[in-house]
């Protein structure tokens, strides 16, 4: 599962995508893990993410916090999204500090996240990079569609609806932060990041022309 | 998916949350009231990823999820997320992979981990396809994720078959996960890219390593020498998980 890999997007746009998230290892430390859990969420949402989800439950904009918490099992998969990286780093840090046992991801700009990393006394131990598309190309939307779509690794959020929203924006009928959270939705375990979305669709909106 | 033709006005805003990009869907007129026009999906395009349905978008409540038997259900155990795969007790399309590799071991020094996810991005991929990719990557003697659903459907471990009761099934990604010594990498290089022209779906590649002694990224060099991409961004496990795995 790659869930988080392969999202499209040049350094600027990418500068303010950030994801923590932890999960137990099947067979070595799962038991008691969904307490372990609770712990991180807690820890998450000190630090204010704009948005945050378990894969099992659903994510902010469809869940409640409470059913969130409610629902952790050991087999979860727990994910808060970050705009910033010193917010990472000061997170990195307490996680640290909290020693919970359980491993951390943390997806973003591999130069960032490794400042994120010294920042807060930690190494590194494995590292995961996308490398790109390949086959029939011609069958993919363009690519600032793509920067939208790919937010969610599995995805849950459609081409289709990203075209939506652009019609909706033009018409009047929802503005940019309101289009932004409806493409966070459907991706399910909250790693769809709504203020980059918005970001995207300040800049590809006014490129699409549709006539009446 | 399908539709109850009885309860759909034909208003089409399901197909805005078609991960298929709407193109599975078509409109029919009632032939008993012209009057009324309502959506059918194809089914054999379908991968029953529930999107349109868990959206809410349909008033009518039109849109329902039929019970799905073997091998069609395997569209679903591969296209929606929130179902939890037997094998890997995870939910998802995928395994632990690199996330949990403090603990798990799973990717040694020496070695890369590679995923293929055919389909990825928002195409999707018929298991034909699937087969296609493992095999040729077979022949180079990479080694199958074990745990991984893909892997499980195989019916040669070896030659990278997969069986072929579910090979006209069409899903929304697929990940071939592997693992293969470093040296070979230039050579899978060439083999993935071969093997994508005769292909008639996309796939997303990725590459996973422990990082080296000195604290670089043992793969970097070869993808950056070569002008290859690799992508900026990604994801790093910060080794907080215990018991650490042994090679610590």
């Amino acid at each position: 599962m790659t869930h988080t890999l392969h999202r499209r997007g040049d350094r600027e746009n990418l500068s303010c995508d950030y994801i923590v998230f932890t999960m137990s290892a099947k067979g070595f430390n799962e038991e008691g893990a969904e307490v372990k859990m609770g712990e991180f969420l807690k820890i998450m949402l000190k630090y204010h993410p704009v948005n945050f989800g378990d894969m099992i439950t659903g994510n902010r904009f469809v869940k409640s916090e409470e059913e969130i918490r409610q629902n952790i099992h050991s087999t979860s998969i727990m994910h808060a999204v970050f705009t910033d990286k010193s917010t990472v780093s000061k997170i990195l840090r307490e996680l640290k500090e909290k020693d919970l046992g359980l491993s951390v991801v943390v997806t973003g700009i591999h130069d960032n996240t490794e400042e994120c990393c010294r920042e807060a006394g930690l190494r590194k131990h494995t590292t995961e990079h996308s490398l790109g598309i390949f086959g029939s190309l011609k069958r993919l939307p363009e690519e600032a569609i793509l920067q939208l779509s790919t937010m969610c690794g599995h995805a849950m959020v459609p081409a289709n609806l990203v075209l939506r929203m652009v019609g909706e924006i033009k018409r009047g009928q929802k503005n940019f932060k309101e289009a932004a959270l409806e493409l966070t939705k459907p991706c399910h375990c909250g790693i769809y990041n709504p203020v980059r979305a918005e970001k995207l669709l300040r800049k590809l909106v006014p490129l699409l022309t549709y006539d009446s | 998916m399908k539709i109850d033709t009885g309860k759909c006005v034909g208003c089409g805003k399901c197909a805005s949350y078609c991960t298929m990009r709407g193109s599975i869907m078509s409109f029919e007129r009632n032939p008993r009231n012209p009057a009324k026009v309502y959506a059918v999906i194809d089914e054999q395009e379908c991968v029953e990823c529930c999107v349109c349905l868990r959206s809410g978008v349909c008033r009518q409540e039109a849109l329902y999820q039929p019970d799905l038997s073997w091998p069609r259900i395997v569209r679903k155990n591969f296209s929606d997320p929130l179902k939890i795969h037997p094998e890997t007790r995870i939910p998802g399309r995928g395994t632990e992979e690199m996330k949990t590799n403090e603990v798990t071991g799973r990717y040694r020094s020496g070695f890369y981990g590679m995923a293929l996810e055919m389909g990825r991005p928002g195409v999707g991929a018929w298991f034909r396809d699937v087969e296609k990719v493992a095999m040729a990557i077979a022949s180079l003697g990479v080694t199958f994720e074990e745990n991984n659903p893909v892997t499980k459907l195989m019916t040669d471990k070896r030659t990278g078959r997969i069986n072929p009761e579910v090979l006209k099934e069409k899903v929304l990604s697929a990940i071939i996960e592997f693992l293969i010594p470093q040296e070979k990498i230039p050579l899978l290089m060439e083999t993935v890219e071969k093997i994508a022209r005769e292909i008639d779906t996309v796939f997303s590649g990725d590459i996973i390593s422990r990082m080296a002694k000195d604290g670089s990224i043992p793969y970097l060099k070869f993808f950056q020498e070569r002008g290859r991409f690799i992508s900026l961004n990604g994801k790093s496990n910060v080794g907080l998980g215990r018991p650490r795995h042994l090679e610590d």
